[in-house]
């Protein structure tokens, strides 16, 4: 802690100065060991007495140059063009063979420079914070005291900075694993990357906001379908969204309410019978129903024998010449089917949450309502709902966003089952059953139409970051109101 | 009492009896119908993966003839489609290092948020919470490109990296958790001179054994139920080389479906069964989490 007090004392309200503050009056009043620290890591620490630090600091860097040297500025400077040398045999007179040209990879460019510029940030950010270590070296030498040896910096690590440690490897996965991957998905929807411009064979280019121009419905005629496209499976998904939310929230907390009733016998057997559903893999249960629900299935068998097969047709709910019910392969029949299978499969879970919920209500109020002669309805409506949301509000919100998201519930009950018939959405890649996710992972899947499909992901994400911020603005404002 | 007990108040009294013992009944029925439809299909995996006929029984609900063959095909005689015991060493390794790297890496992250106070830590927060947003499938298709281009498609530490590498943004239930444990323990450990590492160590992890088994748990699983990214990573048709869930979905592909059904219910029942031990331990913890969670936003 003793460092802090040779920081840069420069600002006068007393407030900690910043990190670009602290970088500027280290670099105008350091010694000739800090500013050179800046381009040499170790030098530094060489001059300021911690030899081992100096060492390590120096292979990082150098491994950073390394791979900039190597890797990163020349992919780097074809990042303008993302390549111009195509793929092709040439003769080689000194082998007389056939030979494959030293050619241009459009992806790894993109992503090599990707990595490099995140190199870059990284190692000028790196940099300053070395200058403004080695300034308050320099300061505590000044003050005649001693640095810390490379024993004492490790116990600063467990210690004050022990969320450094911690921080660290998890961080660098998410940077590799998901940043660095977005970051790449999202120059992507800025480039003409589908199946005729396919690297390593052809070459793909930067073209603006064509992609996103066509997912609107403008340009050409064949994206037209696009649009309409778009349109129908952005609605779709949020119908679905809505209902999948809300239909297993209520639906959980009446069953749980339900089974907790005073007097509902042998609660907990009730409770385990529904639990049962999700203790099977999702996987199987969808890939089961979807078979139980099949056109020639055992649930279809079952429905003709009762004679409904025929009533619904008399009804004019499916086709006339239809001898079968068809759950998941029409439009309206799979999209009721697909909400009711996921109240099948959310509302036990639903249902547990509710159940821990509901217990930590205060019973004394529970208690004051009943003695005013609160009755059941009314007791549900200004006790039991409103702590409900005020716990579970927040998590609603994200199960919204999950549902919006919920690739598996769709694509494991209606992929190889479901054919659409529109052929404006075919074109398209896309069915009326579709979520935006499911339709992007489709379109990358069978048209390796990946700049459609970062488009489409670029959408989803602004979907779900608009719905977000709004809902946690009312949530947090609600809150307010009631405390 | 009794004795002052008029007629009409018995009769009254009997009514009300009737009148509850009429609801309890009705009651008690709802709930037998809604628990009979969520089984069916549980009874109808259970009842298939016994049965005598291989593809799916269209005429009946339970099967024609009852066997055991099934189970001792999926075990003991794998053929080309069905490699069932090398399903599951593959799921149970990726599982295990899974498992490891997810567990500290939640643990490491929710400390850092819940019990040390710098600078950046909101910052860093509130980008977790927008990196989340992002649609998984999305930075899965870009993370296979990444893997194809360093030659780690079709390989379990692809698939590990995968499952592993992000998985400290999924730290926010373990940090409600830790947030529950009071600061003046903390405290009175940093005046006995234990640094911040023994503290997270020996004071912070051994309170938190619920959460601990949940996030143990939880990565556990994983492998087990996940099939989008299994399916993504490994791609080369090689059958060896799947774990569970690819597996059991390709016995569903048009051509094999009538010949693997049951197989397909044996397998899913196999699965299921060290699941369901892992969730009713997990169960309790699981409600706490998520209402512990949900807190703090």
């Amino acid at each position: 802690m003793a460092e802090l007090a040779y920081a840069a004392p420069l600002r006068t309200d007393g407030k900690e100065p910043n990190f670009l503050q602290k970088f500027g009056h280290a670099v105008a009043h350091g010694d000739i060991f800090t500013k050179l620290s800046f381009f040499i890591w170790g030098l530094g620490y060489i001059g300021h007495g911690q030899l081992i630090k100096a060492v390590l600091v120096t292979l990082v860097q150098g491994l950073g140059l390394y791979y900039l040297g190597v890797a990163g500025i020349p992919n780097l400077m074809k990042f303008g063009t993302l390549g111009t040398v195509q793929m092709e045999m040439v003769f080689n007179p000194a082998t007389l063979k056939n030979e494959v040209n030293d050619y241009d990879n459009s992806f790894a460019i993109l992503l090599l420079s990707v990595i490099a510029i995140v190199v870059i940030l990284a190692l000028l950010a790196s940099a300053m914070a070395v200058v403004t270590s080695n300034y308050q070296l320099q300061r505590i030498r000044q003050a005649g005291r001693k640095t810390n040896t490379f024993g004492q910096d490790i116990r600063v690590y467990l210690n004050e900075k022990f969320y450094v440690t911690l921080l660290t490897l998890p961080v660098l996965g998410v940077v590799i694993f998901t940043i660095v991957p977005l970051f790449i998905l999202i120059a992507v929807a800025f480039t003409n990357y589908d199946q005729q411009h396919m690297p390593p064979n052809a070459l793909f280019t930067w073209v603006g906001l064509t992609n996103f121009f066509t997912l609107f419905g403008g340009g050409q005629s064949l994206s037209l379908t696009f649009g309409y496209a778009f349109g129908k499976v952005l609605i779709w998904t949020l119908v679905w969204a809505f209902f999948a939310t809300f239909t297993t929230f209520f639906g959980g907390v009446f069953l749980a309410m339900f089974i907790n009733d005073k007097r509902t016998k042998l609660p907990k057997l009730w409770r385990t019978l529904f639990i049962i559903t999700i203790a099977v893999p999702q996987f199987v249960t969808l890939l089961l129903v979807r078979n139980f629900f099949s056109d020639n299935g055992i649930f279809n068998t079952m429905m003709a024998n009762l004679g409904v097969t025929g009533l619904l047709r008399d009804a004019g709910l499916i086709g006339a010449n239809m001898e079968y019910i068809p759950f998941l392969t029409n439009a309206s029949w799979a999209q009721v089917m697909i909400i009711l299978i996921n109240i099948w499969v959310g509302v036990p879970y639903q249902m547990l949450i509710a159940t821990g919920v509901l217990m930590n209500i205060p019973g004394d109020m529970l208690e004051a309502a009943r003695i005013d002669g609160a009755n059941p309805v009314q007791m549900f409506f200004a006790i039991k709902l409103p702590y409900l949301l005020s716990v579970q509000g927040p998590a609603l919100v994200t199960d919204f966003v999950k549902n919006i998201n919920n690739f598996n519930v769709i694509y494991l009950l209606t992929q190889d089952v479901y054919v659409t018939t529109d052929q404006a959405m075919a074109a398209s890649s896309a069915k009326e059953v579709d979520l935006l996710v499911t339709w992007l992972f489709r379109l990358t899947q069978e048209q390796y139409n990946y700049k459609m499909a970062a488009v489409i992901g670029i959408m989803v994400f602004i979907i779900c970051a608009v719905f977000t911020v709004v809902c946690f603005r009312f949530i947090n404002k609600k809150e307010a109101t009631f405390s | 009492m009794t004795q002052v007990m008029t007629a009409s108040t018995q009769k009254q009294l009997r009514q009300g009896r009737i009148r509850r013992g009429v609801r309890s009944i009705l009651r008690h029925l709802v709930l037998t119908v809604l628990a009979v439809i969520w089984l069916v299909p549980i009874v109808w995996l259970v009842a298939t993966s016994f049965s005598g006929y291989r593809g799916i029984n269209i005429t009946t609900f339970f099967p024609a003839s009852y066997t055991l063959d099934n189970y001792t095909n999926v075990l003991f005689h794998p053929d080309s489609v069905a490699q069932f015991p090398r399903w599951f060493a593959n799921t149970f390794v990726v599982a295990c290092f899974n498992c490891v790297i997810s567990t500290c890496f939640v643990l490491m992250v929710a400390y850092a948020f819940s019990c040390c106070r710098f600078k950046s830590r909101r910052l860093l927060q509130n980008l977790s919470v927008t990196v989340n947003l992002f649609p998984g499938v999305l930075a899965m298709i870009a993370v296979y490109f990444v893997l194809r281009y360093l030659n780690l498609t079709n390989s379990y530490a692809g698939l590990i990296m995968v499952y592993a590498g992000s998985s400290g943004l999924g730290y926010l239930i373990c940090k409600g958790f830790f947030d529950t444990v009071p600061a003046s323990l903390r405290e009175a450990a940093k005046l006995d001179g234990a640094s911040e590492a023994r503290i997270f160590l020996q004071v912070v992890i051994p309170m938190s054994r619920p959460i601990l088994v949940y996030t143990i748990i939880n990565s556990f699983m994983m492998p087990w139920t996940d099939f989008v990214m299994a399916k993504m990573i490994l791609n080369s048709g090689i059958s060896s080389d799947w774990t569970v869930a690819i597996g059991l979905y390709n016995m569903l592909s048009r051509t094999l479906v009538n010949n693997y059904f049951a197989l397909f219910c044996a397998g899913g029942v196999l699965v299921s069964i060290p699941i369901s031990v892992l969730f009713v331990i997990m169960q309790k913890f699981y409600v706490e989490g998520i209402t512990s969670g949900a807190d703090k936003g």
